[in-house]
């Protein structure tokens, strides 16, 4: 098990290694640069001259890239040119907002959708299963974006939950707790619905598959009840899909959260390599890449737990 | 349960938990990081406008410091001017200059010395007194481009930046090396900062990295209306009244109105709006999208809001060729695009009806210079104004073309959807008269790297120039060849064009004029030159309408940004709808 980790673990290190040195060349090789996102058309300035003599981008690509790279061996990952702090200091403020974010929605959704997939999938689950299977279909075709969208126009119509932001207003009834979960909502549930409908679909195949299989049919005539074959053994025998996606559901829920953080207001790490993104900022795109390649190693290590959980074969 | 589903059980539970976990301790670590203690009710009670209460404004982009000498965004410059004051403040509503700081002042016969006498009393949040000493630190802070100050080009009056000298700690005389009429209007630019905190700083040319936004709000000193009592990265940033600001409105009241002023970040547009409708803020920082107005109309028709049309805005967006000499060698198309005629057919060519139903939903008057006519005290009406007429561009462009296909690029900033609209007319009107546009939508940094790089490459682009300021002497980096905003062919050594001379030399004169009469007939000719040679085209302006909740009782709207927040100290919310909602 420990030489799995440290396998896991050198893998990590590369991963965010690659994915924070390709974000950072590509961010620079991309037409336009800080001083052109921030000053407009004066670009041509005094003062374009010297921010870009500020933060190295008058240099070559290959200085500046070193220079960056003997710094992050050392954790320094450059000042954020749009903020005018450490990177090191905004990522983990944001990176921390999203996973909050990411966990509550992935939490929501495996609640969710697994057990709406094993009821679809027994095949004895009537009218509610094809009004289920018709829901998961419809938030599976729409985007987060859209999901967002409606989801906080609900909020905004109804009245019943913040239309956007975190929360956590200590003068808010309730105390800030309270608050921020209220604040939670809309956007976990954004990106829950979609992730759950997706693992409902998932859970779904593997139980129709999983019942036509001899096991079922034996433990049936051994008169063991329906119910009890269904949620343990085949739900069990099941739960091997849903469980090898996990890791890259995490990666997904990173990317797919940038639309939602936007629309909700949410200050995670999606709002941040965006703006990052607009503005040039070189090494904060770079710093945002590796969170998340931080959150893609971690997500890949899950999947492969829960899946040694389940199937004991894989731990062979 | 077998161990496996029990496992697996605990797995999820225990991601549950670490979650529910970390999110109270994030909650908790967050207050105890920014809180400070809210200042106390000076206890002076107006009879006029309704007292107390908290606003909660919108911004979409959060401000990226809280050192206003260093970044000039929109977002930035709005916190600036809740945590500080200015010598003066020109009333966005009637674009005069008011006193702020500087209660009076004086200007010699020579047009060169102005003396301004400073309020007596007046103290800074931290409850340092304020002084002569103050105002130049701020503007040498100001002037100080090698420690990273943004607002030294704001400084330039004609020939040069103004001197700043103290005789005494409550009079300053600003000495500029050439008259200037605009004069005191240029101090509207720079805030002032404290000296006794921030000297340090300037001597060791490090201004340009102190109040970030890791800065705690206790260490903060401003001369604003506002100090700042919490920030949420990402979220939202609070204010509360500052006890020691020292404006006092008619009734002899301390200003400003409002007890707590919050300022949430919400940077999708659509969002913005849900939450306005919803009563979540009271107010946007900008005006109202073409598109959003048909719901906002009928939000206010509820009583939901408050919708104000502010009439036709100071800018409109625009269009324009890169007019570089050389730009086009070894183009064929080098004997057509540059020349004037192909920009006087463009405009011909443009139903300006159909450009305003289509981008701006009807909301917009044509213009054809960048002067529209919102901007009453400099606008031209006598300047050419090209009627509508296809046939006759159609025929323009043939007798320049000589049976070659017309056909250019137009780069627009992706995005923005009035502008993407635009995109579309200009290529669909110009098609009626043969001419092909391939519009290209970039995002904004490569559309600048294309448009204003080193070497630009573009054939046309349309996209948004604001001037900072609507007297035309403030604004030389777009009218002069040398400036950094000539868009059409930027800083010229020596104007490329006998008429961009011509341009430069009207324009030194009417910025030092002291007769204001003479200084409009000098502009009025520099718009009828410019509208001759179209190197800038204009074609509609939107009109500018603003929404807010009907709790806001007291505001003065401008046109520019933040048209109701431009002056935080005088607004209100009224008492009888003061408690917000409880969310």
């Amino acid at each position: 098990m420990l030489a799995f980790l440290a396998r896991r673990l050198c893998f990590a290190a590369f991963l965010v290694f690659a994915v924070s040195s390709g974000a950072l060349v590509l961010a620079r090789l991309a037409p336009g640069d800080f001083a052109t996102a921030d000053l407009g058309v004066r670009a041509q300035s005094a003062e374009a001259g010297r921010l870009r003599s500020r933060y190295g981008l008058d240099r070559p690509l290959g200085a500046q890239y070193a220079e960056w790279l003997s710094r992050a061996a050392r954790f320094d990952f450059g000042e954020s040119m749009l903020y005018g702090r450490p990177v090191r200091d905004l990522i983990p403020e944001r990176a921390a907002n999203t996973a909050v974010l990411a966990l509550a929605a992935l939490a929501v959704a495996t609640l969710i959708g697994l057990p709406l997939g094993v009821i679809t999938g027994s095949g004895r689950g009537g009218l509610p299963a094809a009004i289920i299977r018709a829901g998961s279909v419809a938030l599976l075709s729409a985007p987060p974006l859209l999901t967002s969208l409606f989801l906080v126009f609900l909020a905004a119509r109804t009245r019943l939950l913040p239309v956007g932001g975190m929360g956590g207003s200590t003068g808010a009834a309730g105390g800030a707790l309270a608050d921020f979960v209220r604040h939670l909502i809309v956007p976990a549930a954004a990106l829950a619905l979609p992730l759950a409908a997706m693992f409902e679909r998932l859970q779904s195949q593997a139980m129709s598959e999983t019942i036509a299989q001899r096991f079922v049919l034996a433990a049936l005539a051994r008169g063991i009840p329906w119910p009890r074959v269904l949620w343990r053994g085949a739900f069990k025998a099941a739960l091997r899909p849903v469980a090898s996606v996990y890791g890259i559901v995490v990666g997904t829920l990173l990317s797919g959260s940038f639309a939602v953080e936007i629309i909700t207001s949410w200050p995670g790490l999606g709002r941040l390599m965006l703006d990052a993104l607009r503005y040039r900022d070189v090494y904060l795109v770079a710093g945002c890449a590796a969170a998340g390649a931080v959150f893609l190693a971690i997500g890949t290590l899950m999947s492969d737990v829960a899946l040694a959980l389940v199937d004991p074969r894989t731990q062979e | 349960m077998t161990r496996h589903t029990r496992n697996l059980a605990a797995f999820f539970l225990a991601v549950l938990a670490l979650g529910a976990a970390w999110a109270g301790v994030r909650r908790a670590s967050n207050a105890a990081a920014t809180r400070v203690g809210a200042p106390s009710d000076p206890g002076v009670r107006p009879t006029g406008v309704p007292r107390g209460g908290e606003l909660v404004v919108s911004i979409r982009t959060e401000p990226v410091t809280f050192n206003r000498f260093v970044k000039g965004d929109s977002s930035t410059d709005l916190v600036s001017n809740l945590l500080n004051a200015k010598l003066v403040r020109i009333n966005r509503a009637t674009q005069e200059v008011e006193p702020w700081l500087a209660e009076r002042w004086t200007r010699s016969d020579d047009g060169l010395r102005y003396t301004l006498k400073l309020r007596e009393g007046v103290v800074f949040s931290d409850g340092h007194p304020f002084t002569a000493d103050d105002v130049l630190f701020s503007f040498a802070a100001a002037a100080d481009e090698a420690g990273g100050s943004v607002l030294a080009g704001a400084l330039h009056a004609g020939g040069g930046t103004p001197e700043f000298t103290a005789p005494d700690p409550l009079t300053v005389v600003m000495t500029l090396s050439e008259p200037f009429a605009p004069g005191v209007r240029i101090l509207d630019n720079v805030p002032i900062l404290p000296r006794h905190r921030l000297q340090p700083a300037l001597a060791s040319a490090t201004l340009a990295s102190v109040w970030g936004l890791d800065t705690p709000p206790g260490d903060l000193a401003g001369l604003g209306p506002f100090v700042l009592a919490e920030y949420l990265p990402g979220q939202r940033l609070i204010f509360t009244r500052n006890p020691s600001y020292f404006v006092r409105d008619a009734d002899g009241a301390a200003l400003p109105y409002l007890d707590r002023l919050v300022v949430r970040v919400i940077p999708d547009q659509d969002a913005e709006l849900l939450a306005l409708e919803a009563g979540d803020i009271d107010m946007t920082t900008s005006e109202v999208r073409p598109e959003d107005y048909a719901p906002l109309k009928r939000a206010a028709d509820a009583g939901k809001i408050t919708l104000l049309d502010l009439g036709v805005g100071y800018d409109a967006d625009a269009m324009w060729f890169n007019l570089r000499p050389g730009a086009f060698d070894g183009d064929p198309r080098a004997s057509w695009i540059q020349r004037d005629e192909l920009r006087q057919a463009i405009t011909m060519a443009i139903d300006r009806k159909v450009f305003a139903d289509t981008v701006y939903l009807g909301a917009g008057v044509p213009v054809y210079g960048p002067i529209t006519p919102a901007n009453r005290l400099w606008y031209a009406a006598e300047a050419p104004q090209p009627r509508y007429d296809p046939a006759a561009a159609k025929a323009l462009i043939e007798s320049i073309a000589g049976g070659q296909p017309v056909r250019f690029s137009l780069l627009v900033p992706k995005g923005r959807t009035a502008i993407e609209r635009a995109g579309a007319v200009i290529r669909d009107e110009l098609k009626k008269i043969g001419v092909t546009v391939d519009v290209v939508a970039l995002d904004g940094a490569a559309l600048v790297q294309r448009v204003a790089g080193p070497s630009p490459r573009f054939d046309a682009a349309y996209f948004s120039l604001y001037a900072s300021d609507t007297d035309p002497a403030i604004n030389p980096d777009f009218w002069l060849s040398s400036g950094t905003a000539h868009v059409w062919n930027m800083m010229q050594t020596t104007p490329a064009t006998s008429w961009e001379r011509q341009i430069d030399e009207l324009f030194a004169k009417q910025a030092a004029s002291s007769d204001e009469g003479e200084r409009h007939r000098l502009f009025a000719d520099i718009q009828k030159i410019f509208a001759a040679h179209q190197p800038v085209l204009y074609f509609v302006a939107p009109r500018v309408f603003v929404a807010s909740s009907s709790r806001v009782a007291h505001v003065e709207p401008g046109l520019t940004r933040p048209q109701l927040l431009w002056a935080p100290d005088r607004v209100a919310v009224s008492p009888a709808r003061a408690a917000r909602p409880e969310r």
